[in-house]
């Protein structure tokens, strides 16, 4: 039983939100999985080190010049290094691009087997994690759980609470880690930052917008809607292949997944491959002048109407009750 | 008795289905609302080498067995009907002649081009006051010197005021009845030969469809596709039972598109708290309609291979092109009735399939002269 | 150019999938084709080779109806298709198809490996790094561009996470999977098909790739199949506008309590 290690995924020193979710399930399993609950930290500052000690029993710091920026060959090494002299029963990390790169390698080198995209995880016998994974997009879920050690777990954001803040911070462990260069094939060179905005993937909001919307120039009403709630727009493949909006924007199967907390449909249809895309969502308002629209399948709450009357009301509701 | 494709045929068929989706079904809305050739689609069609499937390789063609042609024909119709017809002009009626006849120039100044797409043709057979009754049209060819001079007026010519070159019905001598009908080229650009009005159709639309007259036209005597001037109506008889066939295939690409929005609606459409694919005389309309449709794509399929073994066919291609064609009528009528108030909206496309169906009744040959002729056929001259 | 493209036959995504009434399997509609991802991963495979000349090679792992994926494959033009097939692999997981598709790759040779993001059915996307670390080759997952340049055995390879965009430079030879944007798959022409048709398709089982079924044991088990939680049934708000969203606000804030 050597604890639970969280990935602690971050850009710059930002850590991804899931990161905190993870933490907050590593406390509810450590009842169980002794060991405690160690936080892996790569590159980042001391800062960075210090803030998540807030949330962890340990945090391990692992540094070097290759770590500075996300670079797969060098994390690989680096996590496998650490690998080497302790293996955790559990290994959690956010299912991000970096993490379905990254951990399938190790998992690959470690001889031991991952579980992708986990909505759900719980302890069975023993330290051994039972998880639970949407198949054939979402139609239908599995349950698996994984033989050796550690036991890799991907899970999708937004999935568990996010962990408190405790008072005093763990102690850090910082580790200098060799990574030979040879090892370091790839090179990475950031072409574009991310907008400031948050991203789809982590947004507690989405305001969605479909053709309904008729042109780019209207999605300016959502946009408006979003930020009285703190939300994101996003966009259909429809609104996307039209070019009025970016391909980063697209929720649906063959864009971002998505599972926040309030999901707006506004003047879309609800094609499967968009719903395949935000149906975990938990709660989902539809607004669609076309009664017959399947996305009110989908919906929680329903609002057969103009969006082009609605959504500015709304605005103005959701500003008074807000107080902003 | 294996009912099975080959391999090779259900890959065909597996490809042509996927092709269509991506290409065809994504323009079928606007191209029957714009009722305009789409030019751009058609290039981009053409262009992948499809048109040439009963054609042999030495013209362009891919030499390929009737059962996967009309797997194509059902396919493609199941996309955009309208679009169908102008492709299936350029693949069968339209270049049957010029290939069977045509001297070798004809065909590479013609068929060739055509079954890549660079050239648009048709067939002209209807006539103001004849469509099924071949013997009276008034379309005459007049042999003077060495040309022939053909004179009238052809309706409900499909791809006819676009057309690059076309095959025309007409009768060398009205007194042979039958016996004098021939076909001819007659190429765009043709002194005498110019394009009427366009048809304003019910369905089918996108593809243009209209008037061609012939006004002491022209051309030169190896134009006259046959062999033999009183042999004519029998060529046609030599693809009489394809073009029945194919036209079965149609109306069961017809009915499946219809089939397959009414399913998609009953799945999820919800009345009284539940999917009305939950009850039971929906689930009924569903039933029938299935196996109706297997029934029609038996016969279908079941006569193009009988063409493909050289069996005679002439009544299952019968049997086919009416049996398919009216459980495509009632399929459409059904999708209609599944979709409820949608199904009258223009919106929603049940009802395109429900107007693009009607032209089957008529298309390779009415109901009534058909089933008099099959009653005939079997009941024997009397 | 040596180029293999690891591909997939998966359900189509409108097939109907339905978990077993006792949980221990999932009834899937009968209607297959290619993952759409590996439809990128060939696309580009052959534009590669168009430009830089070469090979390219398509390998499926999967049941014999799989052969079908491969036949689209070659009617889209790559040049030669292998079918994997082996009974010992239908209870594999990731890390056992990614064992199999490395000694695959080993046995053919390869300057670049292509493969979709992740696939349809499984949702997964592990199996391609997990090859390249079989294979001890360098990765890149979810590229949306692509530029090789075999002369100096390098690509250049864009690609988008959450945090924003990279430009990426690797030594072939790589492995790379494709992420939506990268192209635009071609259609099949004639052509295409009639040589797909007539193709001869190797077949090779565990043994034809020197492994034993306990080499490519699975590393985890799956338990059960569970369908999908129930939504309860929308709840419709009526109204005028103005009553419909006063109405929203406060079941979104009393009863949903998202807000």
């Amino acid at each position: 039983m050597a604890g639970i290690w969280v990935f602690a995924e971050h850009k710059g020193g930002t850590f991804r939100k899931v990161v905190f979710e993870l933490l907050g399930k590593a406390k509810e399993l450590s009842g169980r999985v002794e060991g405690g609950i160690k936080a892996l930290l790569l590159g980042g500052d001391e800062g960075t080190a210090e803030e998540l000690a807030h949330y962890a029993d340990e945090v391990y710091h692992l540094r070097s010049p290759f770590l500075d920026l996300y670079n797969c060959d060098a994390y690989r090494e680096a996590l496998l290094s650490l690998l080497e002299q302790e293996r955790p029963s559990v290994l959690l990390a956010g299912a991000t691009f970096q993490a379905k790169e990254l951990f399938p390698m190790v998992a690959a080198r470690l001889g031991v087997g991952i579980a992708v995209d986990a909505v759900a995880l719980e302890l069975q016998e023993g330290d051994r994690v039972m998880v639970r994974r949407p198949i054939y997009g979402g139609k239908a879920l599995l349950e698996m759980v994984l033989e050796g050690t550690p036991q890799i777990v991907l899970v999708r954001p937004h999935t568990f609470p996010p962990a408190s803040r405790r008072e005093t911070p763990a102690p850090v462990v910082r580790k200098e880690v060799d990574i030979p260069p040879e090892k370091v094939r790839v090179k990475v060179k950031e072409v574009e930052r991310a907008k400031e905005k948050v991203d789809l993937t982590e947004a507690d909001v989405i305001v969605c917008g479909g053709r309904g919307l008729k042109g780019p120039e209207n999605f300016s009403l959502l946009e408006e809607l979003a930020q009285v709630l703190g939300g994101v727009v996003g966009a259909t493949r429809a609104v996307v292949d039209a070019g009025w909006r970016p391909y980063e924007d697209q929720v649906g199967k063959s864009g971002k997944t998505v599972s926040p907390n309030l999901y707006f449909a506004v003047g879309l249809s609800g094609a499967i491959h968009h719903v395949m895309g935000m149906d975990t969502s938990k709660v989902v308002v539809a607004i669609n002048k076309d009664p017959m629209a399947p996305i009110f399948q989908y919906a929680d709450y329903g609002l057969v109407a103009d969006l082009f009357e609605v959504v500015p009301l709304l605005k103005e509701e959701l500003k008074k009750e807000l107080g902003k | 008795m294996d009912f099975r494709l080959t391999e090779e045929q259900e890959f065909f068929r597996k490809t042509i289905a996927d092709v269509v989706d991506r290409l065809i079904v994504p323009r079928a809305e606007e191209i029957d609302q714009k009722d305009e050739f789409p030019w751009d689609l058609w290039r981009e069609f053409t262009k992948l080498g499809y048109l040439g499937l009963r054609y042999p390789e030495e013209y362009g063609g891919m030499n390929m067995d009737k059962v996967t042609t009309m797997i194509f024909y059902e396919e493609i119709t199941r996309g955009s009907v309208g679009f169908a017809q102008s492709v299936i002009m350029n693949m069968l009626m339209g270049t049957h002649f010029v290939y069977r006849f045509g001297t070798e120039e004809i065909k590479q100044r013609c068929l060739v081009p055509a079954i890549r797409g660079e050239k648009i043709c048709t067939i002209c057979f209807t006539e103001d006051q004849s469509g099924s009754d071949l013997a009276s049209i008034r379309t005459t060819a007049v042999r003077d010197g060495d040309y022939w001079i053909i004179n009238g007026t052809k309706q409900w010519i499909t791809n006819g005021p676009i057309c690059d070159f076309c095959t025309v019905v007409a009768t060398t001598d009205p007194s042979k009845g039958l016996k004098g009908i021939n076909f001819f080229l007659v190429e765009k650009g043709t002194p005498g030969f110019s394009y009427g009005q366009v048809i304003n159709k019910l369905g089918c639309r996108g593809v243009v469809t209209g008037e061609l007259v012939f006004d002491n036209c022209r051309i030169p005597a190896e134009n006259w596709l046959g062999d033999d001037l009183e042999k004519g109506v029998e060529y046609l008889g030599e693809i009489l039972d394809e073009i029945r066939i194919m036209t079965g295939a149609m109306a069961l690409g017809i009915a499946r598109a219809a089939y397959q929005e009414a399913l998609e609606f009953a799945r999820k459409r919800v009345a009284f708290g539940r999917p009305i694919g939950k009850y039971q005389l929906i689930r009924a309309k569903f039933a029938d309609m299935a196996t109706e449709m297997e029934a029609a794509r038996l016969l279908i399929y079941r006569a193009a291979w009988m063409l493909d073994q050289g069996m005679n066919c002439r009544k299952e291609a019968i049997m086919a092109k009416v049996f398919a064609t009216e459980v495509c009528q009632k399929v459409v009528d059904e999708a209609t009735r599944i979709y409820g108030a949608n199904g009258f909206a223009l919106e929603y496309a049940p009802q395109r399939h429900f107007r693009d169906a009607r032209f089957l009744l008529y298309g390779g040959g009415t109901h009534e002269v058909l089933r008099d002729y099959l009653g005939r056929l079997l009941i024997g001259r009397l | 150019m040596e180029i293999i493209c690891f591909i997939k036959q998966v359900p189509d995504n409108e097939a109907q999938v339905e978990v077993k009434g006792d949980g221990t399997g999932v009834n899937v509609e009968e209607r297959y084709g290619l993952n759409f991802f590996d439809s990128l991963a060939v696309e580009e495979a052959l534009r590669i080779k168009e430009k830089a000349g070469g090979k390219v090679t398509a390998i499926t792992l999967g049941p014999e109806r799989s052969v079908e994926v491969l036949r689209t494959a070659i009617a889209m033009g790559v040049d030669e298709a292998h079918l994997i097939s082996d009974f010992s692999l239908q209870e594999g997981d990731e890390a056992s198809t990614a064992r199999v598709l490395a000694e695959a790759a080993k046995k053919i040779g390869y300057d670049l490996i292509l493969c979709g993001r992740e696939a349809f059915d499984d949702s997964s996307g592990a199996v391609g790094p997990m090859v390249a670390e079989f294979l001890g080759i360098p990765a890149v997952s979810v590229v949306t561009k692509v530029e090789v340049h075999p002369e100096e055995r390098k690509a250049v390879v864009e690609r988008e996470m959450e945090g924003g965009k990279e430009e990426i430079e690797l030594p072939l030879p790589a492995l790379l999977t494709a992420q939506k944007g990268l192209n635009e798959p071609r259609v099949p022409p004639v052509m295409g098909v009639m040589k797909a048709m007539k193709a001869e398709i190797k077949r090779w089982n565990l043994g034809d790739l020197g492994l034993d079924a306990q080499e490519v044991a699975p590393r985890g088990k799956t338990i059960r199949y569970v369908p999908p939680p129930k939504r309860p049934p929308v709840r419709y708000i009526k109204g005028e506008p103005q009553e419909m969203v006063k109405e929203l606000v406060e079941l979104l804030r009393d009863e949903a309590k998202v807000i």
